[in-house]
């Protein structure tokens, strides 16, 4: 049995680590910790093969056989050296994973060698949108409000993590690293990217009905594109923005600023192909709407709230994540699509 | 009898009265104190429902008649202590009001909560549909929330906790050779509490905005600001921890005082031992969820500011202390499973406990670390960083105390004669599925791996390989061992064994990949997915409508069996504890003389070895002859 | 709790069946008592709570206590201190003389501690009256009330359960062979005084 239990471990420990269990690898933070979760697996992989084998191994040995009905087992009420063993053995297993632990968390916490080349970016949550700040530090200028997340790749950066209502989390899985927003506080965590590609920014803290679209997004970029995307952002508008209704709106732009800002996870549109379900119906509701009216809506969700929808659930902060051109590309947008 | 007499009498009709006049007065009040204190609208819907959510539970109990023995006591009225009138079953009528024999109480509990485990199986069910495709299909995000926040609610509220209470009512009183509880008439309050959280959870259905939707932890701020369903998980949760506390004290009063001659602590089952364990949990912890509660109440509805950041509150505050009672919750959840192991693997293996000794102490052991792990549920939560390293510590610890008896299990099992019947198989079963989730509870200890896994699906494979592998199995298992004691009757062990097998192998199917799709990074509590986790959820939704059919096979059996199963033995299983040497079901006051202890509980194998003896000239005034009352069992 | 019924009368005949076999009494130690000792655990670990709230929203937000432009009447609150101690007294007295069979004492002590927790109750309402904020003023207002308030709710079920001893004691009930309807309240007022105490202390004085 002790042959068997052995080869089962190896096969089970060799399955396990066969599995491709993580997703893409995009930080250095995430690789540290899969490796711990390797070691993991190779550590509990033994353990629970031991007690499955011990269980088959006594149902195939000692199960009652026809005649046995009634006997009895041998009066055995313990081993004092057994039980010992098995307090020790256990209790070194686990005081070894828990230094290797808190040895990873230091190594995934600790500041970089050269912190002040490190970028602190905040991050503001919100039902049900993320809104980023790049520190004038980092602009050069103004701050710069956004709902884009660009990094530079292998540049660590601080997340400085605020929230405006409930608790969010904020965690990027191809990071690996995640901490709540917590209203009144600011809580903070640093990863260092280290893959070109986009990927999700998912809230994984319950916050309410728009919990499972409160996503964005995540570019990880080589370091000229990130200054070359920083500078376009902060580049002072060209064009007129008159804050007038329509303004010089371009429904081609709008469509990718709708793309960009989430507004597809709340909101049926055809002509964008989103297929929300948190919101009213855009194709329906905006039918004939006025560009004043759309404008108001957008960036002031809470002065018409829409038949048989609660107030507070539409992120009422596009007036100010959105530039004014955006904002009237947007609406020249649904305007188009929708009559 | 005149309808005046009905609703003066203790029943439901007058039960119906209370909650009318509750109603009514909450009404009342609140227009009162809005009026006196000329806020405007004068009416206002939500805080009468709340008042009336507090004060008609109050109005539903009275009229039953849960408290009319003590006013007739605080009235100064002639009472009688050793009132039995209300003691014990002689038709069906009688599981329907308040009774004083934890007999009754028992079967009360445990058939009102396995009503509540197919409610939260149903919505089990309900979820996993909408989650077999990407997108929204059934219901909407807030239905979804709402299911599954009355899902983890009902399944651990009015299932698993007050299951092992029922049980644990039933047969514990029997075990130590005692005539009932310690105090009757507080059990049969404990009870009849539980129906009530029951329909407040399901009511908050009917509310506008529907049900409490911020999952079974209700984190602040967002249960404080959530619609009105929400009080109803508020206020329930208080009568479901007033029960626990009031049975858990019950259970200890009657372990410490009432114990037959000779039945030393180290002379206890190990179910007692379990309960004891359990008991002490309660009553420490409880308190800490009532007032967490209390707070979002309070914040909910008087306009307090504990929650409320910018006015000074402190939102870390609530996790902090619902932690402090829903981690020991967690071995709530799991103690007394562990005693109904305990029970059935030595008599089923038909050795001795191996290190029984140990067995005891590891239960206490459990109990005093598991105050000390709060903050594992906290790894994110953005709390002081420094209390992460020491929690993870003595979360990882547990496994210590816990392999103990996992390692001791198996050891009982080596050698003896296995037995592989039904109650059997959920026990081994339980063995082998609950490791499996301690060790995913170890890897969650990890502080580095949690940061990645912590409110993904990992977790919910977690919690249904410790909560279903783990409790439900230990549940099933002790449902079948108690069975023909409970009900004279001998259950369908056919049918049996194809609820373990397909609930086994469909369980697996169901929560094993959960593990996989979690550090693929699916979170949880989202009622829409990206289209990367498509195919496992549509193989575990399938998996999932098995795992509810094998429990129809449950149901089928147990209602078949009950109506015309064979008649039970008093002592089918040859056991040696004190509950099997009466008659199946037992005489209406348990012994007609308390026994006396002799020996250990589980001395099977031992020549001639007997745990209790009976005086011989009462024996036979017992109900049902047959084996029963005479001592020696086992051999 | 059905603490200490007195057995009037005698057992009514059981009819068709007879009642159950008497307990094995395996502990010293009094079922009701007990029971009122775990009951009083929990309700010490209700207060645990509330201190770990102001805990967290006093120390660990380190915000000013109380908060800006508050005051905490010491004085008062000082002085409701000594009138629930020495009802703690007179409660004392009250099980003595029940003890000794003295009715009068037991007539005049109950009536005093009722009397006394009452007065209590009532010049802490008159504080909250006068003290000039809400409980929604701040989370330090918030669990200022939510203690004290806590505190009260508690002097007020103590208080019930006195109300119905009183109302025994004067029916003449309770000998000195069976009072634990009188001791098992009793230790629950003390209870509720000594919790007075720690409230006092860690709300007003620190
Ligand atoms: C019955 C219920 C139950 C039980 C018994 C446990 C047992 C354990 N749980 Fe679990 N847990 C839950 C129910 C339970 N849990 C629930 C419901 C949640 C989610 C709550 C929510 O957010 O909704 C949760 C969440 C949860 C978290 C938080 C995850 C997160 O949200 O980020 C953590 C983290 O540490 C954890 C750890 C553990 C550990 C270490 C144990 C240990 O007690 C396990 C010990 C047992 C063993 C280890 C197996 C047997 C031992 C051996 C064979 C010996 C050798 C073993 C080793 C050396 C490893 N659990
Ligand atoms: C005791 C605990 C317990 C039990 C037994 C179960 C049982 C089940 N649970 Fe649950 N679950 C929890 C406790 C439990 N759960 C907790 C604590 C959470 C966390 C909630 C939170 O995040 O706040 C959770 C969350 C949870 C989720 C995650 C939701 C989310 O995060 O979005 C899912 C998803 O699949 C799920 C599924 C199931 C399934 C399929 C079963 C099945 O095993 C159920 C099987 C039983 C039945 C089906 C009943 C019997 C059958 C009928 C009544 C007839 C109908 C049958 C058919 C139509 C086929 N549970
Ligand atoms: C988290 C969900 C969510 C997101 C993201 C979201 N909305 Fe909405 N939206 C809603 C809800 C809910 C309503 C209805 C309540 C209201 O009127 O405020 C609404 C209402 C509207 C309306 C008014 C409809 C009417 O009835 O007149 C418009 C227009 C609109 N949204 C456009 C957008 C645009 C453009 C975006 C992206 C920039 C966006 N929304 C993003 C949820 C969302
Ligand atoms: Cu924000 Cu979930
Ligand atoms: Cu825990």
């Amino acid at each position: 049995m002790v042959v068997v239990g052995v080869i089962a471990s190896a096969l089970g420990i060799v399955f396990g680590l066969s599995i491709d269990w993580f997703p893409t690898i995009a930080s250095v933070q995430a690789e540290k910790i899969k490796t711990l979760y390797d070691v993991l697996v190779i550590a509990s992989v033994p353990i629970f093969v031991l007690v499955v084998t011990v269980v088959i191994g006594a149902v195939i040995r000692f199960r009652m056989r026809p005649g046995q009905e009634d006997m009895d087992g041998p009066p055995i009420h313990g081993n004092t050296r057994l039980e010992v063993i098995w307090t020790a053995l256990p209790s070194m297993i686990i005081l070894g994973l828990c230094v290797y632990a808190a040895a990873v968390l230091h190594d995934a916490e600790k500041a970089p060698a050269a912190s002040a080349k490190e970028l602190k970016i905040g991050v503001t949550a919100q039902q049900f949108a993320w809104t980023y700040t790049y520190p004038k530090e980092l602009t050069g200028g103004a701050p710069l409000k956004t709902t884009q997340l660009v990094l530079p790749i292998g540049r660590s950066v601080e997340f400085q993590i605020v929230s405006e209502d409930v608790l969010h989390d904020f965690w990027v899985p191809n990071f690996s690293m995640k901490i709540d927003a917590v209203p009144g506080l600011t809580t903070r965590y640093r990863v260092t990217p280290n893959r070109l590609g986009t990927y999700p920014v998912v809230c994984a803290e319950l916050c309410g009905l728009g919990h499972s679209v409160m996503r964005s997004q995540v570019q990880v970029v080589p370091p000229t594109a990130y200054a070359a995307w920083l500078k376009r952002k902060t580049a002072p508008p060209k064009a007129t923005t008159s804050g007038g209704t329509a303004g010089a709106g371009n429904a081609t732009a709008g469509k990718q600023v709708f793309a960009d800002n989430g507004c597809g996870g709340c909101h049926v549109l055809a002509d964008a192909g989103a297929k929300g379900q948190i919101g009213p119906n855009l194709d329906d509701v905006l039918k004939g709407a006025t560009a004043a009216a759309i404008k108001t809506d957008i960036v002031d969700p809470n002065a018409q709230i829409a038949k048989g929808y609660g107030p507070d659930i539409m992120p009422a902060n596009f007036g100010q994540t959105l530039s004014a051109s955006d904002l009237a590309s947007l609406v020249a947008y649904l305007k188009e699509a929708t009559s | 009898m005149s309808a005046a007499r009905v609703l003066r009498a203790p029943g439901f009709p007058r039960a119906g009265l209370g909650i009318l006049i509750a109603v009514g007065f909450s009404y009342g009040i609140t227009t009162l104190v809005r009026a006196l204190y000329g806020w405007g609208p004068t009416i206002d819907g939500e805080a009468v429902t709340t008042v009336a959510l507090i004060a008609g539970p109050f109005g539903f109990l009275i009229g039953l008649g849960a408290f009319d023995y003590w006013f007739r006591w605080a009235r100064g009225a002639p009472t009688i202590p050793e009132d039995h009138s209300g003691h014990g079953a002689r038709t069906w009528k009688d599981y329907f009001r308040v009774n004083t024999d934890h007999k009754v109480i028992g079967i009360q509990y445990t058939v009102t909560s396995f009503f509540f485990l197919l409610v939260g199986g149903l919505m089990a069910m309900l979820l996993r549909a909408e989650l077999a495709e990407p997108g929204m299909q059934f219901v909407n995000a807030n239905a979804y929330n709402g299911l599954f926040s009355v899902h983890a609610s009902v399944l651990i509220f009015l299932f698993i906790i007050p299951v092992f209470a029922g049980l644990a009512n039933y047969v514990l009183p029997l075990m130590i050779g005692a005539p009932d509880m310690a105090f009757p008439r507080l059990n049969a309050l404990s009870f009849w509490m539980l129906p009530v959280a029951g329909t407040l959870f399901l009511l908050s259905f009917f509310a506008p905005g529907g049900s409490f939707s911020t999952g079974w932890t209700a984190y602040a701020p967002l249960s404080v600001n959530a619609p009105l369903g929400q009080t109803f998980f508020t206020v329930g949760v208080q009568f479901a921890g007033a029960s626990s506390i009031a049975t858990a004290l019950n259970f200890l009063v009657t372990i410490i005082t009432m114990r037959a001659p000779g039945m030393s602590f180290f002379r206890m089952p190990l179910l007692v031992w379990a309960n004891f364990s359990t008991s002490l949990l309660v009553v420490i912890a409880t308190p800490f969820i009532a007032a967490s509660q209390f707070f979002v109440l309070l914040d909910r509805a008087l306009g307090f500011n504990f929650f409320y950041a910018p006015k000074g509150g402190d939102v870390l505050m609530y996790q902090h202390v619902f932690w402090f009672y829903s981690h020991p919750a967690v071995y709530i959840m799991m103690l007394p499973g562990f005693g109904i192991i305990s029970e059935i693997l030595a008599v089923k293996a038909r050795k001795p406990i191996f290190g029984y000794r140990m067995m005891a102490f590891s239960l206490l052991a459990i109990v005093v670390l598991g105050f000390t792990v709060w903050a594992h549920h906290m790894f994110v939560s953005g709390m002081q960083s420094w209390i992460r390293v020491p929690m993870m510590i003595t979360t990882a610890v547990i496994a210590v105390p816990t392999g103990i008896k996992i390692f001791s299990w198996l050891a009982t099992l080596w050698k003896g004669v296995l037995h592989l019947d039904t109650p059997m198989l959920f026990a081994l079963g339980f063995l082998t599925m609950f490791t499996l989730g301690g060790i995913s509870g170890v890897m969650l200890a990890m502080i580095p791996f949690t940061i990645h896994v912590s409110d993904t699906y990992f977790i919910v494979a977690h919690i249904h390989y410790v909560l279903f592998g783990g409790s439900l199995f230990t549940i099933f298992a002790g449902v079948y061992y108690w069975f023909p004691k409970m009900t004279g009757r001998m259950f369908d062990e056919r049918l049996g064994k194809w609820h373990f097998w397909t609930t086994f192998i469909a369980f697996n199917c169901t929560f094993a990949p959960m593990h996989l799709i979690g550090i693929e990074g699916m979170p949880r509590r989202v009622a829409d997915y990206s289209q990367q986790y498509a195919g496992w959820n549509l193989f575990i939704s399938c998996a999932s409508f098995v795992v509810g059919l094998s429990t129809l096979i449950f149901v089928y059996n147990m209602v078949k069996s009950w109506r015309g199963g064979m008649k039970a033995p008093a002592n089918p299983w040859r056991a040696m504890t004190l509950e099997w040497q009466v008659s199946s079901p037992p005489p209406i006051f348990n012994f007609d003389t308390i026994p006396t202890v002799v020996g250990g509980p589980y001395e099977y194998g031992v020549p001639g070895a007997v745990h209790g003896v009976f005086k011989g000239a009462e024996v036979k005034s017992t109900a049902e002859p047959a084996e029963a009352g005479t001592a020696p069992a086992g051999d | 709790m059905e603490a200490g019924a007195l057995p009037l009368h005698d057992l009514p005949d059981h009819g068709d069946h007879h009642g159950p076999p008497e307990a094995n009494r395996s502990s010293r130690v009094d079922p009701q008592v007990l029971g009122m000792l775990l009951f009083i655990i929990s309700e010490v670990m209700v207060f645990g709570a509330f201190f770990t709230a102001y805990f967290f929203i006093r120390v660990v937000n380190g915000d000013a206590w109380p908060a800006q432009g508050d005051e905490l009447p010491k004085l008062v609150a000082g002085f409701n201190t000594a009138i629930l101690l020495s009802s703690s007294l007179t409660m004392h007295w009250t099980v003595v003389a029940a003890k000794a069979n003295n009715r009068f004492a037991m007539k005049a002590g109950i009536f005093t501690t009722f009397l006394l927790g009452l007065s209590f109750l009532f010049i802490q309402v008159n504080e909250y009256v006068h003290i000039g904020f809400a409980p929604s003023s701040s989370a330090q207002a918030s669990i200022f009330y939510g203690l004290t308030g806590l505190h009260g709710a508690h002097v007020f079920i103590g208080l019930l359960l006195l109300f119905i001893v009183m109302v025994r004691v004067f029916r003449g009930h309770f000998t000195p062979e069976h009072h634990d309807g009188i001791e098992v309240p009793g230790i629950y007022w003390h209870f509720v005084d000594i919790m007075w105490v720690v409230v006092y202390t860690t709300v007003y004085i620190l």
